[in-house]
């Protein structure tokens, strides 16, 4: 069992998956032979060869199309994005097409593409490698949008994305790519798609989050128990179907709920989370539920970076202003 | 010697441009230490060490531009382990460590150990939390033990009582409503303190007018202490002193207690003092006094001695911050100039409102009235 990075559990859940699978392919932009842009692919290109990595031209339409092509003739292709910026031209082929393929068909065909791409500020990168649009994709019907937030989570989550027979967006945080190692046993076990993971046990307050916040909210958590507040800490996972079950479980038990996401305010996954726990969890409320997330306006440049993603003691403020309440 | 090439930066970008040089011709470095920052097309970027060892030559200068590939730095070095494997931090610069992941147990799913917390409508939630109460003492009569606004309110109504009066009871009018408003208001808003003592009344003149000789008392006492003689507002926490003296003077009926005020007492005689008094105590009884006769006391008087009683603890009607109450006067066995003598006392009771009055102020406002009935003034 080897300690390895976010980055490096993607590739291990690749080699793994390619190994297991002669239909899994991956492609996209620089992906074969220079490793992929963060290196999430390197070696692979050496491993299974030119046929099943594939270095595309940069055009990222014709990596959707291709990609949905391959999956409804019987391949398994995993696609990578450079950024999240960049998927944009493939939105045609994802949601016209692969989100609807086995709707369109009547189930004669299915799509099992893995779109995976890195998202998320804090790299101190132009905005349109900054983002985080999740919501734009939790939105459409027949995907399935999935973001790890560990080593372990990346290499389940991904064997799972693969595995799975309709598409996955699969969103990788950057700023956590290489942040810390974690053992992860290279077993192919894959992780369940449909459910969020408990981080943390706690009975005061529920903090709901995925992707790099996990890592601010988990800090926000641990410094909030020093002050004896003890924070249930949820990490969502798979923000589309959501696993609603988890948390209204948990808000029942804590009375008070804060939503922690990069994303902007406006329209974000957070809004929908706060919407279930009002129509479902209302009576269980001590405190109006708190939203904690990046802003209504383009991610700024680096220097500004960090006023935007949503900060530890922004996290704490808010389950201070959550306590108020009897 | 190693001869260290500019790594593809990412994307396949073809040259990066100097930006500033960490270290040295002669520096010794270690592995992963930050050796020089490059601009590529897209961003700048910290390229760190592949080896450690000792820096012999640096191949460019700031701002100039070198090609990928194309050698960057030369070492020496006794490091065999190629290291120059591109880590591709293409755009921008990830966070890197190798530090441990520590997230402790993760749980898929929920966490198993539930306890099932009130549940209540948030209007509930929202008044009871104004009135003090605890929800954990509401019975909930909403679906799925759901505790309804009305819940709270059926639980406030009960609260006090204990039990309910039964049907056939007497609603509250006038001024029975009135002192039972006002009384209310008192025991919730003003700081109550009580002294008491008594007045050695043997030397007043046989068919003195007691009651007239407490009002002049009490004048006298108002201009020593005017901090007595006022309107306190609790919440804005303002005081209002009077240079006018207003006595309010309780007045017992069977419809209930009337207090006529005595305006501006200061103005009159003692025998104008009786006329008033007099007056009042008629238009009290035959139900003739009107309204504003009633209204504006800056202090009171309980002349309850008529009835019996030594002494009480009246109670202050806000605004007003003092209130004295003068028992029945009796004879009582008394020391005198060394002697024992049988002499009159007169039982006084000042209750004033500690928020607004001081101790010292009420102690000598009261010493000043006895002092007037003792004929020390």
């Amino acid at each position: 069992m080897a300690e390895i990075t976010l980055v490096e559990a993607v590739n291990l859940a690749l080699e793994f998956e390619m190994q297991s699978d002669p239909e899994v392919i991956v492609m996209g932009e620089d992906v074969a032979k220079n490793g992929g842009v963060f290196r999430a692919t390197v070696g692979l290109l050496d491993k299974f060869g030119p046929e099943r990595v594939l270095d595309t031209p940069l055009a990222e339409s014709m990596i959707g199309g291709v990609a949905v092509g391959m999956a409804v003739q019987g391949l398994k292709p995993v696609a990578e994005f450079q950024f999240m910026g960049f998927i944009y031209p493939a939105i045609d082929q994802i949601i016209n097409h692969a989100a609807r393929i086995r709707n369109r068909t009547r189930g004669r065909m299915h799509c099992p593409v893995v779109f995976r791409t890195p998202f998320g500020a804090g790299i101190h990168a132009p905005e349109h490698h900054s983002e985080s649009t999740e919501a734009l994709f939790a939105h459409i019907p027949g995907l399935r949008v999935v973001i790890p937030s560990s080593p372990a989570r990346a290499y389940g989550l991904l064997l799972a994305s693969i595995r799975n027979p309709d598409p996955v967006i699969f969103l990788e945080p950057s700023r956590l790519y290489r942040f810390a190692k974690q053992e992860v046993k290279n077993d192919g076990k894959a992780l369940p798609l449909d459910v969020c993971f408990t981080l943390r046990v706690g009975e005061d307050v529920t903090l709901v989050t995925w992707g790099a916040m996990v890592k601010e909210t988990l800090a926000a958590a641990d410094k909030l128990k020093e002050e004896g507040i003890s924070a249930e800490v949820i990490d969502v996972a798979t923000i589309k179907p959501l696993d609603m079950e988890t948390i209204l479980a948990s808000v029942e038990k804590t009375g008070r709920c804060a939503i922690v996401h990069e994303a902007p305010l406006t329209n974000g996954v957070g809004a929908e989370i706060a919407a279930q726990i009002a129509e479902k969890a209302l009576f269980s409320l001590k405190a109006p539920p708190e939203r904690v997330t990046g802003f209504d306006t383009v991610v700024p440049y680096a220097r500004l970076e960090k006023y935007y993603i949503p900060s530890e003691k922004r996290i704490i403020d808010a389950v201070y202003r959550l306590m108020e309440y009897a | 010697m190693k001869i260290f090439h500019l790594p593809d930066l990412g994307e396949g970008l073809a040259e990066a441009e100097i930006r500033e040089w960490y270290i040295q011709v002669g520096d010794t470095v270690k592995v992963d230490q930050p050796l020089v920052s490059m601009e590529t097309a897209k961003a700048v970027v910290d390229v760190p060490s592949p080896y450690a060892g000792k820096i012999v030559e640096l191949h460019g200068k700031v701002n100039e531009i070198i090609k990928t590939g194309a050698p960057l730095i030369t070492f020496e070095t006794n490091d065999v382990v190629a290291q120059d494997k591109p880590k591709g931090t293409v755009v921008g610069s990830l966070e890197e460590s190798s530090k441990k992941w520590e997230e402790g147990d993760v749980i898929v799913g929920g966490a198993k150990t539930r306890t099932q917390q009130i549940k209540a409508i948030p209007a509930a939630r929202v008044l009871a939390k104004e009135m003090n109460v605890d929800l954990n003492l509401i019975n909930p009569s909403g679906p799925q033990g759901l505790i309804t606004v009305d819940d709270v309110k059926q639980f406030m109504d009960r609260k006090p009582h204990g039990t309910s009066l039964p049907e056939q009871a007497e609603a509250l009018h006038g001024v029975r409503r009135v002192m039972a408003q006002a009384m209310s208001q008192s025991h919730k808003e003003v700081v109550p303190v009580t002294i008491i003592e008594d007045a050695d009344i043997t030397d007043l003149p046989a068919g003195t007018d007691i009651t007239v000789e407490i009002l002049q008392a009490i004048i006298t006492a108002v201009k020593a202490e005017p901090s007595l003689n006022a309107w306190f507002d609790g919440k804005a926490l303002e005081r209002k002193l009077f240079d006018e003296i207003n006595i309010g003077l309780a007045v017992d009926t069977p419809e209930g207690l009337f207090v006529p005020v005595i305006k501006q007492a200061e103005k009159h005689s003692p025998a104008e003092l009786r006329q008033i008094v007099d007056t009042y105590k008629k238009t009290v009884r035959d139900r003739s006094i009107p309204a504003a006769d009633m209204q504006g006391a800056t202090i009171t008087l309980s002349n309850f001695g008529t009835i019996t009683g030594r002494y009480a603890t009246p109670i202050i009607v806000p605004p007003t911050v003092a209130i004295l109450g003068c028992g029945r006067s009796r004879e009582a066995v008394l020391p005198h100039k060394g002697e024992i003598r049988i002499g009159r006392i007169m039982p006084l009771s000042l209750t004033f409102d500690h928020r607004a009055v001081t101790g010292g102020e009420a102690t000598r406002f009261l010493g000043t009235v006895i002092n007037y009935l003792q004929g020390n003034n």
